[in-house]
């Protein structure tokens, strides 16, 4: 295969990588972006469970090809199964949709590849290209074939495994405490309730949560995160998955139609996600909501910055780490303050026991609160359980 | 010289669902994922055996 040139290189197709190179195509770039499956967006390792407040800011616009259900609100279940609901009215902008994640993936590459860009698919990056110390594209490898991408700047956004984020010398290495291990399985002939996303919370699931989402009447993913830092031997992910459908009749008489493993990153930011001729961005560059496991929607707004960054870098012909500040100066403003947020809460939730958990979510029992904060949540745990409100001092 | 402990990737997909779990949790970037197939640089390879926790469904064993 001939070597190609481009303004912009993006590697990988998911939402990040596709809402970057629509951005740099739609700001005057030529762009080129390259996925090594032969489909994009499956096979699907996702939970999909969707916000919604954020696609008009990105420019997506809601779709009955890729939403499977409209949800009204979350329910996050104690220990003791007791639960705490959270709907658009005291929670606004956290619920949303379950989605179809490789009809999701596709739109968005349509949108890429409508807004000009080109796509090559079964095309994997296996090294980064060094020019005077600036990144200038990447080694790639088609159907077995080698050839040279040049390219003024080149977007990482190759997911949680991203190998191109080392390459280019970025920290993208994880502490155990920082990871969680994922398992999910679609299940179908189960009880789940269409109008909400359920999690659980607590020592069945060390570090993490068992998550519910319903995709139709009796089909649901029902998947598990456990903290690495927690695990000590092999297949504990599914041990402790396996373990909790098992005690919930709705879910143990379920069939499996599909499972779905992964890695999912619930770190700090990284502190640099920039170098010259290179962006880093969405999974790759640790944008992953640290309290949540969800990434769509950090990566695709922070995907439309950084496509925008790159067009601008080739207009102006300054593709230098100099630059890319205004990149990790915008993403980090519109992100960075609630992934430091949840990362803490992240750190504090893994500590709870199980009575704790349960102590907190009785005290909201039948407590109406106007606006579900961590402030005001910790108010109501305070006026019925004052000694645990000393556990969240920090938060207050 | 001390001789490394074996490990073992069962990537034929009787265990491996090719989630890329170990690939993205490694911190020397020694494993690889390649469609259907995954190894490992057996020569930087530490045996640290974070891999072995990350996997979700026991195919990485060392010992």
């Amino acid at each position: 295969m001939e070597n190609l040139k481009t303004d912009v290189l993006v590697v990988g197709a998911g939402p990040a990588g596709s809402m970057a190179a629509k951005w740099a195509a739609k700001s005057g770039a030529k762009v080129l972006l390259i996925e090594k499956r032969q489909e994009i967006g499956s096979p699907v390792r996702c939970g999909e469970g969707i916000s919604k407040s954020w696609l008009p800011e990105v420019g997506i616009t809601p779709s009955s090809k890729w939403i499977n259900v409209e949800v009204e609100g979350a329910r996050i279940y104690a220990p003791n199964e007791k639960c705490l609901e959270i709907n658009e009215k005291n929670a606004g902008n956290e619920v949303g949709y379950v989605v179809e994640r490789d009809g999701f993936d596709k739109a968005l590459a349509i949108d890429a590849a409508n807004a000009g860009t080109d796509v090559l698919l079964k095309t994997a990056a296996t090294a980064i290209r060094r020019e005077n110390g600036r990144i200038v594209g990447v080694k790639a490898k088609r159907s077995g074939e080698a050839f040279d991408i040049d390219a003024t700047v080149t977007i990482g956004a190759d997911g949680f495994e991203s190998q191109i984020g080392r390459w280019a010398g970025l920290p993208t290495n994880l502490a155990l405490r920082d990871m969680d291990s994922c398992l999910q399985y679609r299940m179908t002939n189960v009880d789940c309730d269409v109008r909400y996303c359920d999690f659980y919370l607590g020592k069945v699931t060390p570090g993490g949560y068992v998550w519910v989402f319903p995709k139709a009447e009796g089909l649901a993913n029902v998947g598990i995160g456990v903290q690495l830092s927690k695990i000590k031997g092999m297949a504990e992910a599914r041990q402790y998955l396996d373990d909790w459908i098992s005690k919930h009749p709705a879910y143990s008489k379920g069939k499996r139609i599909d499972i779905v493993g992964g890695g999912v990153s619930i770190s700090a930011p990284m502190k640099t996600t920039s170098t010259d001729g290179f962006l880093l961005v969405g999974d790759a560059a640790r944008m992953i909501d640290p309290l949540t496991g969800g990434g769509i929607a950090n990566g695709c707004i922070a995907g439309k910055i950084c496509g925008e960054y790159a067009a601008r870098a080739v207009a102006l012909g300054t593709p230098t780490k100099e630059f890319f500040q205004g990149y990790e100066k915008d993403w980090r403003a519109r992100l960075e303050e609630k992934l430091y947020r949840n990362w803490l809460a992240k750190e504090k939730l893994c500590s709870l026991s199980d009575e704790t958990f349960n102590k907190v979510v009785d005290a909201l029992q039948g407590v109406k609160l106007e606006k579900l904060t961590v402030h005001n949540i910790l108010k109501a745990v305070r006026d019925k359980y004052p000694e645990v409100t000393k556990e969240f001092a920090e938060f207050l | 010289m001390v001789s490394k402990k074996h490990l073992h990737i069962e990537s034929s997909g009787q265990l491996c669902i090719y989630c890329g779990a170990c690939v993205g949790v490694c911190p020397l970037n020694c494993v690889y994922l390649d469609e259907t197939r995954i190894t490992f640089d057996e020569k930087v390879c530490t045996r640290c055996e974070i891999c072995v926790k990350a996997c979700p469904v026991g195919a990485i064993e060392i010992g």
